[in-house]
């Protein structure tokens, strides 16, 4: 910091104070961003999966494990514009974790013949004798990597930020590359390709209504940090229209992020056309990042407009569940399937987002880490389900596949139950505790809600588990590849923590609840 | 600082008003070229906006990276790719045009309401001391993205990068065969479909020699391959005038 004074330089202005210590696993993240990218320039092409994979691997451990030493850490740094406290922690460890999953469900080889997930070289046009070279060449992009650090940066910046501005570009970071990874699908190329369109053309009208709110933020409270926003809330209570439209603006580009109802259009479409692995890393992890900003703008700037954003959240929350839930049912592809589900859930979760209790909180932190693993580890089934042309989507393909594959069958009908909510699952938990935050801040009428789209969501999860299961297996029926050991750990980890969290609850529900509250 | 004198109301309403108009010309005309010179005008009528509200570093920097770098760049890729680039104009689903001009015009009369309600009576203060604390607007800046958005401004940079990741995965071709020698080249010129020597050039003739003016054969039809490709793919070939061809045909006494 003061490099600067020694040197005889003198600075006309006070350097910021930035907590390196805080926000050490951002800063590791991007580092092994920039040096992944330039082994994608520099090393020669055979070696590059290997050193890649060790990269990937080692930062979001390293990450990790930092955030292991500052559990105890409560601080506002950069300015005001990065807040690390107790959700935050929680929520980027989190991440993290899934990160690693969906990482080991990128790095699967095995399952394809011809390769990873990933077309052999994205530029190659379809169908072209290009792409026929580089698949028989063997030929693997590697540089999905350092678009994936990207990803993960971003979203460890996402939960943590406590400037709109920072936020802003936090969103970007995290965005963008999801994109692109969306596009990249080794096999039908070209629903991948359009679904990377469709994402990024909405993803940008998202972003511009974000940036549009916080224009008309700044306009009304001449700050873009969000403690400064709420004090200057409470400072003049009356002319509040700049802020309103403002935070409404704010929350299009972040329910969009969620998937709500009716911003989620994108979602089928995406999580249909990218590559498996990716719509799983991305359904799991965008949820938790896209709701931890969402939490922390309706909490720390926007608490004292609670009686006007929670008529229109209520409207919001219950469109999510219903239309989410109801359109599932006519789903005959498990991918689309799985998409509207992510609605639904997405609606469960806002139910304890308007709670605004600490209890509210607590219960959606644990929804979104019992459904960040659920869902990862569902997705991972699915990519392992496949038939000669690739993984077997289509519903009519799953039946009597639990006869003929019992284990995975049981495990993939495992996620369908918790997502369900059936209790032994961490579904079951996730939803008890968000339902009762609910009910405990006064909102009955809106669990009941959520208690009937959940039982109209249990009948198409159901659904898939008696196709599974009490169907004769014909000669349609796909089957299921062995993975190598990635996507076995991945699925593991998935079926175990869905396993645990609904048995023994305990130690996560603390860990939750201790996390205390966003600070000021 | 609340007065706003006639100078400045004059530039808005011109400066504004052409941005408007710019942005309408945008998004209605059919060739993407001029929708890109209207956006154009949009962009320095805004960089005119800015300065005149005491932002010149804005207002610089809109002129220079967005006209001048970003517009233009987006010329020249239009220029190069070239190939027919009008919009197809038919609606995929049923009544969507009319919905979405509907909504829209809700959006904008509530946005222009809301916003509008929410500043009458507002008092515009700080503008003097936000570009005077430092010593003018541009220190302000600078001194802004050293301290309080060091780590967006830092952050930015890993955009930066995914764009340009991005931009070579998606765009940048590679070989997976070497690259053929000038003899391979020669030889397979001769012994394949492809022309031997030069493509005949464009036609040269009093009234016109420009590259999309095609060469006549010798039986006055003209020849494809003396035309660049995405002149043809974009349907922008001169007609031949045969009008013309007799005129100067019997003015040189020649006999058809």
């Amino acid at each position: 910091m003061n490099i600067l004074a020694a040197v005889g330089i003198e600075v006309p202005f006070t350097l910021p104070i930035v907590d390196y210590n805080a926000i050490a696993p951002l800063l590791i993240l991007l580092g092994a961003g920039v040096v992944s990218v330039l082994v994608e320039a520099m090393l020669p092409r055979g070696s590059r999966r290997f050193i890649q994979l060790f990269i990937v691997f080692g930062a979001l451990v390293a990450a990790l494990a930092w955030i292991f030493t500052i559990t105890g850490v409560r601080v506002i740094t950069a300015e005001g514009a990065i807040a690390i406290d107790g959700p935050a922690l929680v929520m980027q460890g989190a991440i993290l974790v899934l990160a690693i999953l969906g990482a080991l469900l990128m790095a699967e080889r095995s399952i394809d013949p011809s390769g990873d997930a990933f077309a052999a070289r994205a530029s190659a046009l379809p169908g072209s004798e290009d792409e026929k070279q580089f698949t028989a060449r063997g030929y693997l992009q590697t540089e999905v990597w350092p678009l994936f650090l990207f990803a993960v940066s971003g979203m460890v910046l996402f939960v943590s930020a406590n400037d709109l501005l920072l936020m802003f570009v936090a969103l970007e970071v995290m965005s963008l590359p999801l994109y692109l990874l969306a596009g990249m699908a080794r096999r039908r190329r070209l629903l991948s390709q359009e679904a990377a369109l469709k994402y990024f053309l909405l993803g940008a009208f998202s972003s511009a209504f974000f940036i549009y709110g916080v224009a008309l933020v700044y306009g009304y409270a001449a700050s873009t940090q969000l403690p400064a926003i709420a004090s200057v809330l409470t400072a003049k209570p009356g002319q509040t229209s700049l802020a309103l439209i403002g935070m409404a603006l704010i929350l299009v580009g972040l329910l969009f992020k969620v998937a709500a109802v009716p911003f989620h259009q994108w979602t089928p479409d995406v999580y249909q056309g990218a590559p498996t692995a990716v719509t799983g890393f991305m359904a799991a992890t965008v949820k938790i990042a896209a709701f931890g900003a969402l939490m922390r703008v309706l909490y720390v700037a926007f608490g004292g407009m609670r009686w006007d954003w929670v008529p229109m959240m209520w409207i919001i929350a219950i469109l999510t569940m219903l239309v989410g839930s109801i359109i599932a049912i006519s789903q005959s592809d498990i991918k689309r399937m799985l998409a509207y589900s992510s609605i639904a859930q997405a609606g469960f979760i806002l139910v304890g987002v308007i709670a605004a209790s600490p209890a509210g909180l607590a219960g959606a932190l644990f929804y979104l880490i019992a459904y960040g693993f659920t869902t990862i580890g569902a997705f991972a089934v699915i990519s392992m389900v496949r038939d000669e042309s690739g993984e077997a989507t289509n519903l009519s393909k799953w039946a009597g596949l639990g006869r003929k594959s019992p284990f995975v069958g049981s495990v993939f009908a495992l996620f369908m139950l918790a997502l369900a909510g059936i209790p032994l699952t961490s579904g079951f938990i996730g939803k008890f505790s968000v339902f009762a935050a609910a009910i405990a801040s006064g909102d009955t009428w809106l669990v009941i809600v959520a208690v009937v789209a959940s039982i109209i969501a249990a009948f198409f999860y159901v659904r898939v588990i008696v196709v599974m299961f009490f169907t004769e297996p014909g000669p349609q029926t796909a089957s299921v590849e062995v993975p190598s050991v990635f996507t076995t750990i991945a699925l593991a980890a998935g079926a175990t923590v869905t396993l645990v969290l609904g048995i023994l609850p305990q130690p996560v529900l603390e860990l939750v609840s201790n996390a205390d509250l966003f600070i000021r | 600082m609340t007065e706003v004198n006639l100078g400045e109301e004059i530039v808005f309403w011109i400066s504004g008003g052409l941005a408007v108009l710019g942005a309408l010309g945008m998004i209605l005309s059919k060739k993407a070229v001029h929708s890109a010179l209207w956006v154009a005008l949009t962009m320095i009528n805004l960089a005119i906006l800015y300065i005149a509200n005491s932002a010149p570093f804005l207002g610089m920097v809109q002129v220079i990276v967005y006209t001048g770098a970003v517009m233009m760049l987006f010329l020249f890729v239009l220029m190069v790719v070239g190939v027919d680039s009008s919009d197809s104009l038919i609606e995929t689903l049923k009544g969507q045009r009319l919905v979405s001009i509907v909504l829209a015009i809700g959006l904008a009369i509530l946005l222009i309401a809301g916003v509008g309600a929410g500043l009458t009576d507002v008092v515009p203060v700080g503008l003097e001391e936000a570009n005077g604390v430092d010593g003018g607007n541009v220190e302000g800046i600078a001194r802004l993205l050293f301290t309080d958005y060091l780590i967006a401004f830092e952050v930015t940079s890993a955009l930066l990068i995914t764009a340009a990741l991005g931009a070579m995965v998606l765009a940048h071709r590679e070989r997976w065969l070497p690259r053929a020698s000038q003899a391979e080249l020669s030889r397979s010129r001769f012994l394949g479909a492809g022309h031997p020597g030069n493509l005949p050039s464009s036609g040269t003739y009093a009234r016109h020699n420009a590259v999309d003016t095609p060469a006549l054969l010798p039986d006055g039809s003209p020849s494809e391959l003396s035309i660049p490709g995405p002149l043809v793919a974009r349907g922008d070939v001169r007609p031949i005038d045969h009008h013309d061809v007799d005129q100067i045909e019997s003015l040189g006494g020649g006999t058809k």
